[in-house]
């Protein structure tokens, strides 16, 4: 589904990015991880289209993306979720929500009121993902882990196909961990999930795949037993194989 | 269009590049520095010619003029800045707001003590002769503000590169928190910058004076609109950007008026459109976070 | 309050509106508050339009009146040089000389933001005024354009006092309704989602720079066609129309009525125009600083009630509810 192929990114004289490849396949669960400044949020960002490379390609399904920009690649089926969380603060949650489920449709319709089925969409997401009760309330009045769920809603209300996920248990107590962490589980297996995370015990529950980055380039890249056992990884990391949360 | 007279458009277009210097200057610098688009600086730079014209009726002389107005002008630029923009500090939008207002008041309060007629100013004794030049007489006027224009935009430069107060105004224009984060008193540097622009922009209201008279409207016609031409062409906030902007705008628009006459601000809207299509910063510019 | 009252308090509102000049009548005879009534509306239109791209797109436009004038410039000069003065011709002319222009306009300055969007659409606008002020050949120049014909519509001829002002405030309940059902659509609904989180609505798959476009547009024709009724209620186009002053007369208005409401722009013109109109009777001859008093006051909004005053009505509401 995802390839991508000698992707290069610098900033300046940073290079963030150094000849990165992958290839995720259809329905698989891909966690990348690394320490701090490996080039993971980048690598999400040019997956994106919010990035340009300066080297490289990306394609999905076979079609070269890498010059498309973030719009188009969402209309082709790409849905990402940011690492900080961007949402539209005046908003209701339903109509974060309704926003993204009206976007197939396109916004030109003047004149009618957002069909009721939009806001019906807007609630069985919601209560998928553990939001029912709270779909009137403004996202300033949401709470942080409540605000991540709704991003998760929003994403998944675009029907992707493939599911870009930038730490999304970051800053959460044990608890809400777990229930964002059931959610991606129990999500359509149809679905390709790229996801960067921190926490190695989320990856363990959700990886089938894993690849690792350090200063920008892979450095392995196998099941999450392997890498786990990967010395490499190991020195990588400290010698700690459990995230500093 | 004989030879002559293409040199002497040529020097027209060079003096109003000159006039556009001196104006566009003070706005670039407010810019640069506080990120702040400073919508009274037309009304600034109207304010020091209706100045002038009072000093030269009180005292008879141009340039007591020349010093009084932009020294009028710094102290309200000293008084408005923590008045109206110190409060609204990074609220950048509303502060362009509140100097929109001030205009407002600043331009019909000179409507209500001037009188709204038409006036004018003439070039001081000494300066309001002609000199034989290629092809005919040239005023001399214009060879002044030429060569005052010049002479204003290597002092800047020098005081710029080379200076302890440019070295501060260099920092600022880079990140003014962390200016303040070093100890350096931010009100202050922000109030000054504020009122040298304010200076600027009444400096170039009098030097402009006797060559496009003193008038209602003068502070939208030529003042702002010129002014904001020159910086979107050349770039915000950059002293260069300010030099290249009127080199430009100057001489396009005097050949402009001459060969297309009724429409030459066509010309004009073809040149700003052209740098917008290419480099939407404007030629020198940098790009802004602008929200 | 149930819906079908308010309903129908609005239909009889509008009613009211639209009938003003004949039931004031008998204390009116001067027509002094039907034509200040009037002009009002028509800076309530304007000011309705900027405020679709002003407070629910979050561009902050200082050359709307460009728009304005076109469409002014444009309803007066089809009249005249197609023999004319047939409103659908007329207004169709203006309407489509705005939306031309605001495209094209609109082409250029659309993908920038906040401060550098304000500063272009004002350097632009500019221009064209200045275009406007010197094409003598067309617009009449510095002189401006007068003659424009009367609005005919079949037979009715629309220049009496009463019927221009009933054409002004019909064309007003139209673009307040538009305005109305737009903020309620998925269209405004994608506009404010623009506003709050550009990059959040590309990423999920909305054209954010065709949607800004089109709202430029829209806003512009709407400008258009208000230009037209005030070209037609003085019989007169100035350059000043296409000004910069006139840009933020509108901006002042929007902004000091509450910005993204749609009481805003309507209280806001109320504001203005009584600023404008009726202060100077109050104060001496000599003293015309109306303008002057326009800018303390919006001075003060933006320092102390930034949301205007829908906003301060909304909040006092509120608090006295809570009470």
């Amino acid at each position: 589904m995802i390839e991508v192929r000698e992707l290069r990114r610098a900033f300046g004289g940073v290079v963030a990015l150094d000849g990165v490849s992958l290839n995720v396949p259809d329905g698989e669960r891909r966690a990348v991880i690394g320490p701090n400044g490996a080039g993971k949020t980048t690598l999400i960002n040019v997956l994106a289209g919010e990035i340009s490379p300066t080297g490289g390609a990306v394609r999905l399904a076979g079609r070269d993306i890498t010059r498309l920009h973030s719009w188009q690649r969402a209309r082709l089926g790409l849905a990402h979720v940011y690492q900080r969380t961007e949402l539209f603060s005046p908003l209701s949650a339903r109509d974060n929500v309704a926003l993204a489920v009206a976007a197939r449709r396109g916004p030109y319709r003047l004149f009618r009121a957002p069909p009721r089925s939009e806001y019906a969409q807007s609630d069985a997401m919601l209560e998928r993902v553990g939001l029912a009760g709270r779909e009137d309330v403004v996202v300033r009045a949401l709470s942080h882990g409540e605000r991540r769920q709704l991003e998760l809603a929003v994403a998944l209300a675009q029907s992707p196909r493939v599911l870009l996920l930038d730490e999304p248990t970051a800053g959460m107590s044990p608890v809400e961990t777990a229930r964002i962490t059931e959610l991606v589980a129990g999500l359509d297996r149809a679905l390709t999930i790229v996801i960067v995370e921190h926490d190695m015990d989320v990856v363990f529950r959700l990886a089938d795949r894993v690849t690792v980055l350090h200063e920008g380039r892979v450095i392995a890249d196998g099941t999450a037993a392997d890498v786990r056992g990967d010395v490499r990884v190991h020195d990588v990391y400290l010698g700690k194989a459990v995230t500093v949360a | 269009m004989s030879l002559e007279l293409v040199f002497q458009q040529a020097l027209n277009g060079l003096s109003f590049g000159a006039l556009l210097f001196i104006l566009a200057s003070g706005l670039s610098l407010v810019f640069g520095m506080m990120d702040v688009v400073n919508l009274a600086h037309g009304a600034f730079y109207m304010l020091g010619a209706y100045v002038a014209l009072s000093v030269v009726q009180l005292t008879g002389s141009f340039w007591l003029a020349m010093l009084a107005a932009p020294l009028a002008l710094a102290l309200l630029g000293l008084v408005l800045e923590p008045l109206l923009l110190r409060r609204l500090r990074g609220r950048h939008l509303d502060q362009v707001l509140v100097t929109i207002g001030a205009s407002l008041v600043i331009v019909d309060i000179i409507g209500q003590l001037w009188g709204r007629e038409v006036r004018s100013l003439s070039a001081p004794p000494g300066l309001d002769g002609s000199v034989a030049l290629i092809g005919g007489v040239y005023p001399v006027y214009r060879l002044f503000v030429i060569a005052f224009g010049v002479a204003l935009a290597v002092a800047m430069s020098v005081v710029y590169r080379r200076t302890k107060i440019g070295m501060l105004i260099r920092a600022g224009v880079e990140d003014a928190e962390m200016l303040g984060a070093l100890g350096v008193n931010t009100n202050r540097l922000f109030a000054s910058t504020f009122a040298t622009g304010a200076a600027l922009a009444g400096l170039a209201g009098v030097i402009a004076a006797p060559v496009f008279g003193v008038q209602p409207g003068m502070d939208t016609d030529p003042g702002l609109l010129y002014s904001l031409v020159v910086v979107v062409v050349g770039g915000l906030g950059t002293l260069s950007g300010a030099v290249a902007g009127s080199l430009l705008v100057g001489p396009a628009d005097t050949f402009g008026k001459v060969l297309f006459q009724d429409v030459a601000l066509a010309v004009i809207f073809a040149i700003v459109a052209l740098v917008l299509l290419l480099k939407p910063t404007g030629l020198l510019g940098r790009i802004r976070v602008t929200r | 309050m149930r819906p079908l009252v308010r309903w129908a308090l609005v239909a009889a509102a509008a009613v009211a509106l639209v009938t003003f000049p004949y039931w004031s009548a008998p204390w009116e005879s001067t027509r002094f508050a039907t034509t200040l009534l009037r002009d009002a509306l028509v800076l309530a239109i304007f000011a309705l339009s900027l405020d679709l791209l002003v407070g629910r797109a979050g561009m902050p436009s200082l050359g709307h009146a460009a728009f304005f004038g076109a469409g002014a410039y444009a309803a007066g000069i089809a009249g005249q040089r197609l023999a004319t003065d047939q409103l659908p011709v007329t207004l169709g002319a203006a309407a489509l000389v705005a939306a031309l222009l605001a495209l094209v306009i609109g082409v250029l300055v659309v993908r920038s933001e906040g401060i550098f969007f304000l500063m272009l659409t004002l350097a632009l606008a500019q221009i064209v005024f200045a275009i406007a002020f010197q094409w003598t050949a067309v617009t009449g120049g510095s002189n401006g354009l007068s003659g424009v014909g009367r609005p005919m519509l079949a037979t009715v001829d629309f220049s009496s006092p009463d019927l221009m002002y009933v054409l002004v405030a019909i064309t007003f309940v139209a673009a307040a309704l538009l305005v109305w059902g737009l903020a309620r659509s998925p269209y405004g609904r994608a506009l404010i989602g623009v506003r709050e989180n550009e990059r959040r609505m590309r990423a999920l798959g909305y054209d954010t720079a065709r949607l800004r476009l089109s709202a430029f547009v829209l806003a512009g024709t709407i400008a258009g066609i208000a230009g037209a009724l005030s070209a037609y209620s003085t019989r007169f186009v100035s350059a000043q129309d296409a000004g910069l002053g006139n840009s933020v007369r509108a901006f002042v208005t929007v902004l000091v009525g509450g910005a993204g409401t749609l009481g805003g722009p309507i209280a806001g013109s109320a504001l203005v125009s009584l600023i404008e109109r009726v202060v100077p009777s109050l104060l001496p001859v000599e003293l015309r600083i109306s303008e002057a008093i326009l800018g303390l006051v919006f001075i003060a909004f933006v320092l102390f009630a930034r949301q205007g005053m829908v906003g301060l009505g909304r909040q006092t509401w509120l608090r006295v509810r809570s009470r």
